[in-house]
Order: structure tokens, then sequence, then C-alpha cells
């Protein structure tokens, strides 16, 4: 086990030598979250805070409580404006988007969940597709979150239930018995908001039945917080990606420069040396990590979910691709083969996997493609960790597919090497 | 002890090792000799186990599996190709490789200063092996494999495309890795090399062993006639007369100059002497370990 180590010291500081490899394991990565980051941000507002406008032609009180809801979002710098300089803002990209809250929002169940006629109108700038994807998101929320809190609301719920009383007595065209039926309901609805004193109301809704559906709707809906949560994943993979390619380069190049054999012919096993190279490339990888959290903390300050779970998606994201490029190094007969072959099932995988571009952005049918790239599961496992607030449970379905396809690449490896003679 | 039986290798369509069987008693250095693509290398490899032969057997100090820990901890191998990491300093590839035998700390101190001493790099030992001259490379390729004091040393052309001096460094090393009775085989394609090194030469080619003997053995067996070439002080005039004092009647006659082929040269010129004619000068050119070769393949060493 010692021996590992020393090789492993070894292989990092020779890949340590080269310029061109710390750009690649250190710089690249970083530039591209950098890079990534700062396109879907909006450049002039900073990472934390979309600047939207709202403009509220509504004017009722479920608008109001609305627009309180976007405003209490970390993801949100809210202002209000009239509609045609909204829209001139965003035509002039000073702001990401404008919200527009139509009249008769406020009217109640039909308006909100009328789907012909949306009560909301988002205008956005085309080119910021991923700014209005959280957009979206967001809105939910607080229309939920606003929506919730007026199912809590005993006099919001027997207006509601008044005014559906009155569609159907005036209703001409439904059948007497179904609309007795109705009738009756509403009366127990009546009876039961009569009889509930209001903490109790509020405790039952808030206590079992909204909650439940609230955490499983916020799932969906949450949305990461700021752009930097959904670059960072991304970065963080190609750093992964990066440091495994240089190395599955560096095996190569041991196997074609001499000192490869020069291992076989010391006193190690062939798998001795793959595990040498594997845990240099974690360590270093390992050590990426925590620049790119410190960095990603820092300077963009991205709130990480589930720290012990990053860790635990990071170290299983890293054991997938150490393994994947022992396997690789083996394939490949000279560097160039072996670099060529290492950047094309990186790019492959990378770009079905949404190592380039956010799944949700890929065509549909295209995307159950992905399962098939472990890109995609590191960046699902790191999503989960970082603001899909995913449980242990969930949080181990990729975790495993990693560290399946790590263990099962690297022993294919070690039997390929075993296999060949050089 | 190094034992060889019967090694058969093939690549593809190329027999590379063909038949091969010599042993190799403690202490001594054998030599095979033979021109590029003989089969040197894949020999040693065979050797040493980095390759498996389709068949025959392999046997070191008395053990047949070259590729156990043990036995390579005993090992040395000096690869043709240089097997140094050119990104670290001389001092830290040899750090490396000891740690990888083992070496505890203090021994490995004092060996990386002995072999740094040897391959004459103690004062460019901070210095990345990038930077060195090919000479320089080859000699710190082969106290690499010198590190852990291995008791048997294969040496795979170690000196190609080095300087004289480098070269000479690299023979004084071998020489005194002898004296300390490691068993050593040294494959080259200089015949120079093999008559200065070895006790034992392997003739190699196309896989083959040709013969297998000391080097005056060799040379007697298979190196043919010497050639004689003898300078006059006055033109030769009657050339019927001189022919009666050389056995051979293919003698060449060069105003002054005649050559012939002889296979005891010292006896030829004894009676070439009485011919009453007077010296200006004499060249003997004795067989050696290319004219083996010349004579066993009808070909040359370096071609
Ligand atoms: N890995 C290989 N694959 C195919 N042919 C090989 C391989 N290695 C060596 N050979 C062939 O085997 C023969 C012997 O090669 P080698 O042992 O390297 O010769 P030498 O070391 O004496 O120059 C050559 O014809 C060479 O082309
Ligand atoms: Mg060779």
């Amino acid at each position: 086990m010692k021996k590992v180590f020393f090789l492993a010291a070894k292989d990092i500081r020779v890949l340590m030598s080269d310029r061109g490899n710390i750009f690649w394991v250190l710089g690249f990565p970083l530039i591209f979250a950098f890079f990534f980051g700062a396109i879907y941000s909006d450049a002039g507002d900073g990472p934390s805070g979309m600047k939207i406008a709202v403009v509220d032609e509504d004017n009722s009180s479920f608008s109001t409580s609305y627009i309180s809801k976007l405003e209490e979002s970390d993801a949100l710098t809210v202002i209000h404006l009239e509609r045609d300089q909204a829209l001139e803002q965003v035509r002039k990209s000073k702001i990401a988007a404008a919200v527009i809250i139509k009249k008769g929002m406020g009217d109640g169940f039909e308006a909100i969940f009328n789907r012909d006629e949306p009560k909301i109108e988002i205008a956005a700038d085309p080119s910021r597709k991923m700014e209005s994807g959280y957009l979206q998101g967001l809105l939910a929320k607080a229309q939920f979150e606003a929506l919730s809190g007026n199912f809590t609301d005993k006099n919001w719920m027997q207006d509601q239930v008044s005014q559906w009383r009155e569609e159907i007595e005036e209703a001409n065209d439904i059948d007497t018995k179904d609309a007795n039926l109705y009738l009756d309901l509403f009366d127990s609805y009546d009876n039961f908001f009569n009889d509930i004193n209001d903490q109790d109301l509020k405790m039952g809704f808030d206590g079992d039945i909204l909650n439940f559906s609230q955490t499983n709707l916020s799932r969906e809906s949450d949305g990461p917080l700021t752009p930097f949560q959904i670059t960072f994943p991304q970065a963080i993979l190609w750093g992964i990606l990066g440091c495994a390619a240089t190395f599955a380069i560096s095996i190569v190049k041991e196997r074609t420069s001499g000192t490869f054999q020069r291992l076989l012919i010391g006193p190690i096993g062939k798998a001795h040396i793959l595990a040498g190279k594997g845990a240099a490339c974690f360590i270093t990888c390992s050590f990426i990590m925590c620049i790119q959290y410190i960095g990603a903390k820092l300077f963009f300050k991205m709130p990480v979910g589930n720290l012990s779970f990053f860790v635990l998606a990071y170290f299983c994201t890293i054991f997938c691709f150490v393994g994947l490029m022992m396997l690789i190094s083996t394939l490949g007969r000279t560097e160039q083969s072996a670099g060529g072959a290492g950047w094309a099932i990186i790019m492959i995988m990378a770009m079905l996997g949404g190592g380039m571009m956010p799944l949700y952005f890929m065509p549909v049918w295209l995307r159950p493609f992905s399962n098939f790239s472990p890109v995609k599961w590191g960046i699902y496992a790191l999503e989960g960790a970082i603001w899909r607030n995913f449980s242990l449970i969930e949080m181990s379905t990729p975790c495993l597919i990693l560290l399946a396809i790590g263990l099962a690449s690297f022993l294919l490896g070690v039997y390929n090497l075993h296999r060949q003679e050089d | 002890m190094i034992e060889v039986k019967n090694l058969h290798k093939k690549y593809e369509n190329i027999i590379a090792v063909n038949d091969v069987s010599f042993k190799v008693d403690k202490g001594r250095t054998f030599g095979l000799l033979g021109p590029n693509g003989a089969g040197k290398t894949t020999t040693i490899k065979l050797l040493c186990g980095i390759i498996k032969p389709d068949s025959g057997t392999v046997s070191l100090n008395g053990r047949t599996d070259p590729t156990l820990i043990d036995v390579r901890r005993s090992l040395g191998v000096v690869p043709q190709t240089l097997a140094i990491y050119e990104e670290l300093s001389a001092e830290k590839n040899l750090r490396f490789i000891g740690r990888m035998y083992g070496l505890d700390s203090q021994i490995l101190n004092s060996r990386i200063a002995e072999c740094l001493e040897i391959a004459g790099l103690s004062k460019r030992k901070k210095e990345k092996v990038a930077k060195y001259s090919g000479g320089m490379k080859r000699r710190l390729n082969m106290v690499c494999s010198l590190l852990h004091e291995p008791s048997i040393l294969l040496l795979d052309e170690p000196t190609v495309g080095v300087d004289p001096q480098s070269r000479n460094l690299i023979f004084n090393t071998i020489e005194k890795i002898k004296k300390q009775g490691r068993t050593i085989i040294y494959t080259t394609h200089y015949m120079e090399e093999a008559e200065r090194l070895c006790d034992t030469v392997a003739i190699l080619d196309h896989g083959k062993i040709l013969d297998i003997d000391n080097v005056a053995n060799l040379i007697k067996k298979h190196g043919g006639p010497s050639h004689i070439e003898a300078e006059f002080e006055e033109i030769i005039s009657d050339i019927e007369k001189i022919k009666k004092y050389v056995d051979n009647t293919e003698i060449q006659f060069e105003n002054n100059i005649i050559r012939f082929k002889t296979s005891r040269p010292m006896e030829s010129l004894a009676k070439l002497n009485q011919s009453g004619l007077r010296f200006h000068s004499i060249k003997v050119q004795t067989a050696n370990l290319e004219d083996v070769f010349l004579n066993l393949t009808g070909r040359r060493l370096r071609d």
C-alpha cells in the first residue's frame, strides 16, 4: 500500500512539472465555472440575485402577497414598474425579465389554474434561456406559497365556496341531481369553515396536507438559487475529466517511454501500478475540489445544500472517472491515440450527460441517452447535494451507479494490462 | 545462475526468439551478440518476465517464475529504451525507484549517493533529466538498475548512442560489477564490447543462436584466416619467386606490397622472411567476431 502512494507522489510530481497539465487540470475548469457562471448570471448584477421587474395590473391582495413572496427570494431582486417601462428594460437587457400580473389573478382558483388564459406573463430575453428557466421555477414557488396562504385564510375560502355556489345555481346546463350534489358539498364546506377556528385551520393545512404537497412540489420547482449552482457541478465535472484525461495520457506516456517497463520489472504488481495512477488522479482531483469549493464559496457565494453529500457525490464522481480513464489508458497504443480517444470519449460523455449544457435544454428524444453518460450521474449527484435537496436514498442512486462504473472500468483496465504484452 | 531452455517467442508473423538455450554460471558475464532485430531485447524481456514465452523455460537462481516479487528483487534490468522520468531530477528518479524496491531511507540515501557517483552525475543530481545529454541519460538509466544491488543484471544495449566518454564509464562500471561476483547478461551489436566484457558470447541472428563459446574459440572456429599485408623496401620484380615462399596462391601484388590470407600468420611471415627481401612494414589483421558473424551468416553485424 505504501508503494501505491510512492507511485502516486511520483505521478503528481511528474504531472505538475508540466505547465500544460496544470492548465488542463486546474485552470480550465475554473475558467469554465467562471465563464459560464458569468454568462448565465446577469453580468451587471453579480451572481446573487437576478434582477426582475414586476408589473402589478391586478392589485389584489393575492397579487400583493405573491409579489412579497418573490421579494423574499434571495435569488431575485425585484423592482416595480409599469408595463411599457418594464418591457423596455428587458429589451435593453437592463433586467433579466419582466413579470406581468394581469388583471384577475386574485379572482380565485379558476384564474390561477386557468391554462387557456394565463394570468402571469413573463417577458424575458430569449437569449437568456437559463434565467427564464429559473425564473419560472421561482415564480411557481412564490405562487404556491401565496396560494397556501389563501388556503389557510377562512374568509377567502368561504368567498370561493359561495362564488362556486352562485355559478352552480345560475348554470342551466347542469343536471339538477349533479347540481344538488355540488350544493351539498358546498354546504358541508360552509359548515366546516364556520365551525373550525382559525388556528386549527392553519395547523391542519400547514402541518399535514399542504406541507406534504409543498415539499413534493418544491423538489421540482425550488430550483437553484444562483446560476453558479448549475455551472459549478459542470465545472467540477470538467475538472475531473481534465484531470483524469491528463492521467490517462500520462499512463500511455509511461508505457511508450519505457518507464512502465521499469515498473513492470520492479517488485510490484500491475494492479498496484494502476492503483498508484488512480490514487494520484484521485488526490489531484480532491485538491482541485477544495480549490473549486473555496472559490465557489468565496467569489460566487454559492450555497451548498448539504456539504457531506457534496463530498460524497464528489468522491463517487472522481472514483468513476478515475476508473474510466484507467481503462482508456490501457486501450490506446500510442500517446496520441489514447489522448485522442480519451478526449473524444470525454466530449461525447460530456455532451450527452449535460456537461456542456444543462440537460433540460437538450432535445427530448436525446435525453434518454444521457443515462448512459456518467457525466449525467456525476452532475445529478452533485446537484442533488447542492440544490436538489436529495435524501440519502435519492443520493444513493447516482452514487452507486458512479461507483459501479468506476470499479468495473478499473478491473477491465487491469485485465487489459494483463492481457497485453509490451 | 541463469538457465534458459528452448525458448520460443513468436510475434504475429515473425519468430523473434527461436529455440534459444544457454546457461550462465554465477559471477560470469554472458554476451548476446547480434544485429538489430536479432531477438536480443525479446530474449531479455522473456528473462525478466515482461512477456511470456510460447514455450521453453527460464530459471533465475533456480527460480522458474521471474514475475515473483522476491525473484524481481534480485534482478536488475537496464532496458534498451530509456526508462527514466525526464520530468524529475536524477536524484528523484533514484529515490522513487529505491522506494519501489522497498529500500529503507538510510540505505537508500547512501545508495543514491553511490549511484550518482558511479554515473558521474553527483554535481547535476538536482537537474531535470530532460536537460541531460544522451550519454548522461544512459548512465542514469544504468545506475537506476544497480540501486538495489541485484545479483543478476541484464543489460540491453546500454551504450547505444552515447559518446566515447560515457561508453568508457559504462564499461568501467560493468567491469567493477563483474568483480563483485554478479551474474551479467549483456546484449550488443558492437563486437568490441562483447570481446572486451564477456566471458562467453552467443552469436544471435534471426532469433537463433548460431554458436556459443568464449571469444577466442569462436574466432578459432569461425573467424577464418588472418589477413597479412607486407610492404617491401624495393619493388617486387620476380613475382614467381615470391609465390614459392607463400602457401596461399591467392596472392595480390601491388608495386612493393603483397597481400594474402593465412590461418597461421607467424609461420607464414617466417617463411616469407627467407625470400631475402627486406620488409618495410608488416600488417597482420587477425580474425575478430565481425568475421565470425560474417562467416556464420554471410552478412555483417552492422549493415
Ligand atoms: N511487440 C512486438 N510485436 C511484433 N514484433 C516484434 C515486437 N517486438 C519485437 N518484434 C520483432 O521481433 C524481432 C526481434 O526484435 P528484438 O528482440 O527487439 O531485436 P533486437 O533487440 O535484437 O534488436 C524483430 O523482427 C522485431 O521486429
Ligand atoms: Mg533490442
